[in-house]
Formats: C-alpha cells, structure tokens, sequence
C-alpha cells in the first residue's frame, strides 16, 4: 500500500512528460462537392484499438500495419461521418495509407476523399474514433483554415467561407484584378502603345505578330514580377506597410501614363517588370485579408495566381484586337493621348490620397 | 529577353524560398513515406502482457466488475509515470469510464479518478474525491499523501496538514516528515523543518524512491535557506540514486541557472529534451549561454507550446510562463501567464515566476497576490526575496 502511495507522490511531486497526449489529426480541403484530405493516427493509439502487434513483442513492424489495414479501415469506416448541408451523408472513400513522422511518433495517414451530392457550405464531422480507449483523445479537425477539436462523440461544426477551395481562390484573383482599377489602368497603359511603335518615327505597327509578342513581353514581365513579390510576401518573408504598398502601386500607374506621354522609356516590359514588383505586395495584402487557409497556403497563392493571371489575359484578348483594329484613327491618337492624361491625373490624386488621407 | 530569363529565375527562387518558409507559417503537413522494408519497426508499445489482456477479455465481457477496472486502471497510471507518457492515464479514465461520472464510485475507483483528475491540473475535483475518499477510508495514507500535495499546490495548509498527520500514524517516520517539513517551511520556519527532515531520514533507511523524494524534498529547503550549494548537493545524491528522476534532474538545473552556470544545466539536461520541464530548461541555459543549440531549442518549445494549444490543453501554463519570460523576452505575456498559473497552482516555485514575471514587466502591483500570499503564510524564500529586492 504505502510502495504504491509513494510512486503516485513522485509522479504528483511534478508532472514531467516526455510525450503529448493522444491527438489524431483530420484535414480537410474542400472543392465544391469534392473533399479531400487524410487522417493521420497515432500508430501506437491504433494499437489499442484494433491490435496491430500481431507477435505481442512491443515492436509495431510495417507488416504488420499493412495486414491490419482492413481493420483500420473498417474501424475509421465505422467512427468517422462527413455529411454536408443538412445532415445530408456524404460517403467516405479511403485510400491507400503511409507513413508520418509528427512530432511524437510514427502516425497512420490514412488518405480520405469524400463526394457530397451538393457543393456544402457547412460541415459536420462525427469523429468517434478511440474515446472509448482513451478519455483525453482528441480528434483535431483542420478544415478552412479552422482547427475544431473533437472531445467526444459529437458532431463539429464547420461553416465554409467561399474561401476554401483553390478554384475559389482563382476566383478571388479574377474577380480582384478585374476590381482593382489600378492594376488594370497599369497594364493598359503599358499595351495602349503597342499597336503605335518606333520605327525611326512614331508610326503605326504594320504587324499584328510583331504587336502580340511585344504585349505578350509585356504581360509576361508583369505577371512574373507580381508573382515574385506576391509569393514572398504571402510566405511572410518580406512584409511591407500596406499605405507604402497602395501609394506605390498608384505611382506606378502614374509612372506608366506619363510615359505614354513622354515616351521616355521605349522598352516598356522592363517597366512593367520593375513596377509589377509593386503590385505583388497588394495582390498579397488582398489574399492575407481573405484568410489566408494555412494548410493550404500554397494552393491558395496558386489558385489565386492563376486567376490573377486569366482575368488580366481576358482584359488583354479583348483589348488588342480593338486597339490593333484602330490604330491608324483618330480615335486611338485621342485614347492614347487624352487617355494616358485622364490617367495620370486620377492616378495622382490616388497616390495623394493613399499617402496622406 | 535575357530579363525574362532572369525574371523566370527570380520566380523559381521566390517560390523555393517560400516552399522552405511556408512550413513554418503554416505547420504544414509533414511528408508521408512508405518503409521499404516490411520488418522495419514503425513503433514501439508496451510489450503485451498476458495477464492485463486476459482481464481485460473478462471486463468486456462483464463490464460490471469494478476491480478489473481498477486493477487495469492503476496499471495504466504506472504506465504513464514510467513512460512519462500522459496517455496511458486518458486509457486509465477510459477503463473508469463506466464509473467515471458516478458521484459515488467505490471508493478505489475514487482514488484513481482523484489521481488523474490531479495529474490533469483539475485540483478542484481531484480535492472532492479525495474529501469524500477520506471520509470513507480515513486510514488510507495513498490518499491522505495525495490530498496533501493537492491541498498544498491549492495553498489549503491546514487541511495539507491534517493528512500530514494522519499519514503520520500509518508510514515511517521519514515519510510524516518529508510531508510535513514543506508545510512547516511554508508557515516561515524553514531552518527548523530542514533539520528535523535531515534528522528524519539520517535515522532511516527508507527504500530509494522515498530518499529520493526526501532528498528532493531537503533541496527545496535548503533553497528557501538561501543555500543553493547544499541544494546541490542533495540533489546529486537524489540523480544518483535514480538517474531518471525528472523532478531532481529540473530542481538541480534550477540551483546551477540561479548559479549562473548556465553551460552546465545545457550539459545536465542533454539528451532529456523529450521532456517537457527539462527541455524549457534547456532552452533558457542555451539561451542565456548564446548556445549552439539555442535557437533549436526555443523552436522545440515553441511547437510543444502550440500542439498542446492546438488540442485546447492549458496544463504547461508554469513551463510555458517560465519559457516565454526567459527566452521569449516578453514580460507582459508571461506575466499574463504567470497569473493564469497562479490561479491554477500556488507552489512557491509559481509564486517566484508570477514575481519575475511582475518585475520584469514592470509591474509589481501585478504580484499583489504573491505578496499577499507571503504575507499570509510568513514564507521566507531567499529566492523570491532576491527577485523582489
């Protein structure tokens, strides 16, 4: 009696615990009706439950793992529940499991992908896995950029933003380059002279080709630079003030009219790379406002380019033709120059505006 | 065309920097891998014991019988302290579970539902069981040593002790003494507790995990005494007798940093970063000897502080208050931390970090309960006395 009041004195006198409690991870990523994500389980929790150490010799070998998989599966298969709006089930596929090493141990990942009839736009997870071996288990649900922690049998709850999906996020960049007035006068100034190129004089181009390759640099330096800085400092690598970031990109667009007037710099798609630069850092600024999902922080930028990417393509394909088609009218002289001016102006009172206000 | 090429090359390097950034941004998710050879062992767990599996066979079929329970319970709490593996007691409350929201279990499923209930910081109702365990069983000196040391981290002296006392009719004199020395040193009488321990155990011969707990015991003493040499001493002898004793291995690393041998505690502790009090000790010695180690260390820390957050867990609070005030350098949190923590428990060793914490921030009204606390008490600490000074 007293040997045994003793050891629990020690073990009171100070908790020292050299492994964390029994947590399983699920993360989700939603796209519409389509659901992936994985499962990772302690292997030494899956043990308990299911019996993996066929030979009892405390050592848990990947053979072993592997003949109990249809045990594993069947217990996930029995415990865990993904239904969409309205309680409505949305069946529950695995796949094929590895290995991964978290911070304490060897867990089963355990891939899962789930189909609802309809895109939800809230979740439920019933997770009922192990609580019944262990009472400090939990389940961590990761999904939309949230962590829900399962304590017990049930249901938790997640409300999906629009946010969620990548082909959301490729919205989000359509939808921002197309609202964002600044970046699209930008690149507009810097195309509008396309179609009017040096030769020896100022003249009109002759060539369509010789007109789309010089857009199509023009584009390119742009898109690559905004990606550069969008991509850092997304990452938090380089974070910059967000009155100096708008103020600059307002700048820019100055920059880029007053060229047009001045034609200073013939070589614009070093223009459009150097000033692009700029905009990466708003484009950013917009992504990290939306909430940025952590876990799939690289599919959001992705998905975001891209769609940052289309939107200024779209904006393009139906520019050029118009510009190419009117370049020896007056109307074009009138857009180029007037426009470039109205530009430059509006653009100023930004900059003023963005700095000081 | 030769900037676009370097505009491509700049986009390739952006993104492989931001692939290395973003997994600390994001705490993304680990790779998975297959092991290529089908023996290769993936984990390890307690060898397979017959006896437990059979009982447990006979629990599932009669779910009834309370001392198969209790039988598997207390060998998963011993589990967990061998292991130092917290899990085993979540399997222990699970194996209760039938009997674990009873207001009146029998009573040794109250013992162990007391004992976890402790071990998850949950002191007030641990505190309930073991009230009504003693009501039960008076003579019961598990129970009576446990509501001492619940009593005493919830600064509940005199019912500490009255299970003193009572323990004190049941076990050998040097464990009456070492229950009750900490009290007496506690109520401002340091000197005469430490002799009379001393004098306890030099008229023993208890088994080693009692001197080990008396010589722990003795240290903290002398500590109060302001002797930290002594303390020393009495802790080498306690790592000595049992080298994994994690609560002397942490109370000699706070005598050698108090020390100012901040190298020495890095060498102390090395190879004993899994667990958690020795490797926030760690983290401050490398951190205040500029270490090699150091930023390694404070980003272990730093991810066990946010996976225990991330399940919700609030039971490091003492470890992560002493992290953040040392090598984090932010007074105001830690001492939000501290406080937080001195709500939970009040050793003396959470009295002095709430105490460091105010004086580093620069706000020792903030300590008002510390200060009331002593006064209450008539402690002298010769620690909390320099930090105050």
């Amino acid at each position: 009696m007293i040997k045994r009041a003793l050891i629990l004195i020690a073990a009171l006198a100070g908790p020292a615990w050299a492994h964390k409690p029994s947590d399983a991870h699920l993360a989700l990523a939603v796209d519409g009706d389509r659901i992936t994500g994985r499962l990772d389980i302690a292997v030494r929790d899956l043990d308990a439950a299911v019996g993996l150490d066929a030979d009892g010799d405390g050592s848990i070998t990947w053979r072993e793992l592997q003949e109990a998989a249809p045990r594993i599966a069947m217990y996930v298969q029995d415990r865990l529940a993904i239904a969409g709006d309205g309680d409505a089930s949305c069946p529950l596929e695995l796949g094929d499991a590895s290995l991964v090493d978290l911070s304490d141990g060897a867990y089963w990942a355990l891939p899962v992908s789930v189909r609802c009839a309809a895109a939800p736009h809230q979740l439920a997870v019933t997770y009922r896995l192990l609580f019944d071996i262990d009472a400090q288990h939990r389940g961590l649900v990761h999904v939309a950029g949230q962590t829900l922690i399962v304590r017990d049998a049930q249901p938790v709850h997640a409300t999906l933003g629009e946010s969620t999906s990548i082909a959301s996020f490729v919205r989000y960049g359509v939808w921002h380059i197309w609202m964002g007035l600044d970046h699209i006068l930008f690149l507009v100034c810097l195309i509008l002279p396309a179609v009017f190129q040096r030769r020896g004089k100022w003249a009109a181009a002759d060539s369509l080709k010789d007109v789309t390759r010089e857009v199509f640099e023009i584009v390119t330096a742009f898109t690559l630079a905004h990606s550069i800085t969008l991509v850092i400092s997304a990452v938090g690598l380089v974070q910059l003030p967000s009155r100096f970031v708008e103020t600059a990109i307002a700048l820019s667009v100055v920059a880029a009219a007053v060229n047009n007037l001045t034609r200073s710099i013939d070589a614009r798609w070093a223009v459009a790379f150097a000033l692009g630069l700029l905009h990466g850092f708003g484009f950013s600024a917009v992504l990290i406002d939306l909430g940025l999902p952590s876990r799939e922080l690289i599919g959001a930028l992705l998905g975001f380019n891209v769609g940052v990417e289309l939107g200024q393509a779209a904006i393009v394909l139906s520019l050029l033709p118009v510009l190419y088609a009117i370049r020896r009218t007056l109307a074009y002289q009138t857009l180029l120059w007037a426009g470039s001016g109205v530009v430059a102006f509006i653009a100023a009172i930004w900059s003023y505006q963005r700095c000081f206000i | 065309m030769r900037v676009f090429a370097l505009g491509a090359v700049g986009l390739a390097g952006a993104l492989t920097i931001a692939s290395f950034a973003a997994p600390n941004r994001a705490a993304a998710a680990a790779k998975t891998y297959v092991p290529r050879d089908a023996s290769a062992v993936v984990a390890r767990v307690p060898a397979r014991d017959p006896r437990e599996v059979a009982e447990r066979a006979a629990l599932s079929a009669s779910p009834d019988r309370v001392e198969l329970a209790v039988e598997l319970a207390h060998a998963d709490i011993q589990r967990a302290r061998s292991l130092q593996d917290p899990r085993y007691l979540g399997r222990a409350q699970a194996t209760l579970g039938r009997w674990w929201k009873l207001a009146e279990p029998p009573p040794d499923v109250l013992l162990l539902r007391a004992t976890i209930e402790q071990s998850l910081h949950d002191f007030g109702a641990a505190r309930t069981d073991l009230d009504h365990l003693i009501a039960l069983r008076p003579d019961d000196a598990q129970a009576q040593l446990t509501r001492a040391v619940v009593a005493t981290v919830t600064a509940d002296y005199p019912a500490a002790r009255a299970s003193c006392a009572a323990i004190a009719r049941t076990t050998p004199p040097v464990v009456a003494a070492a229950c009750q020395a900490p009290l007496d040193a506690l109520a401002g009488h340091a000197d005469e507790a430490y002799r009379s321990l001393a004098a306890a155990l030099a008229g023993s011969r208890p088994d080693p995990a009692v001197r080990g707990w008396a010589l722990s015991t003795l240290a903290e003493l002398a500590i109060q005494r302001g002797d930290e040499a002594t303390a020393a001493d009495h802790l080498n002898e306690a790592l000595e007798l049992d080298p994994d004793d994690a609560y002397a291995r942490a109370a000699l690393a706070d005598v050698m940093l108090e020390r100012g041998d901040a190298p020495g505690v890095s060498a102390l502790l090395a190879g004993y970063e899994q667990i958690d009090n020795l490797l926030v000790r760690r983290a401050i010695a490398e951190h205040r000897a500029h270490g090699p180690e150091a930023a390694a260390l404070a980003q272990r820390m730093h991810e066990r502080i946010a996976a225990a957050a991330e399940r919700g867990d609030r039971v490091h609070m003492r470890e992560e208050a002493m992290f953040v005030l040392a090598v984090d350098g932010d007074a105001r949190r830690a001492l939000a931390l501290a406080l937080a923590n001195w709500n939970v428990q009040k050793e003396l060793a959470d009295a002095r970090l709430l105490a460091a914490a105010a004086v580093a921030a620069g706000d020792r009204g903030a300590a008002a309960p510390v200060v009331e606390w002593a006064a209450r008490t008539g402690v002298h600490d010769a620690r909390l006395e320099r930090i105050w000074k």
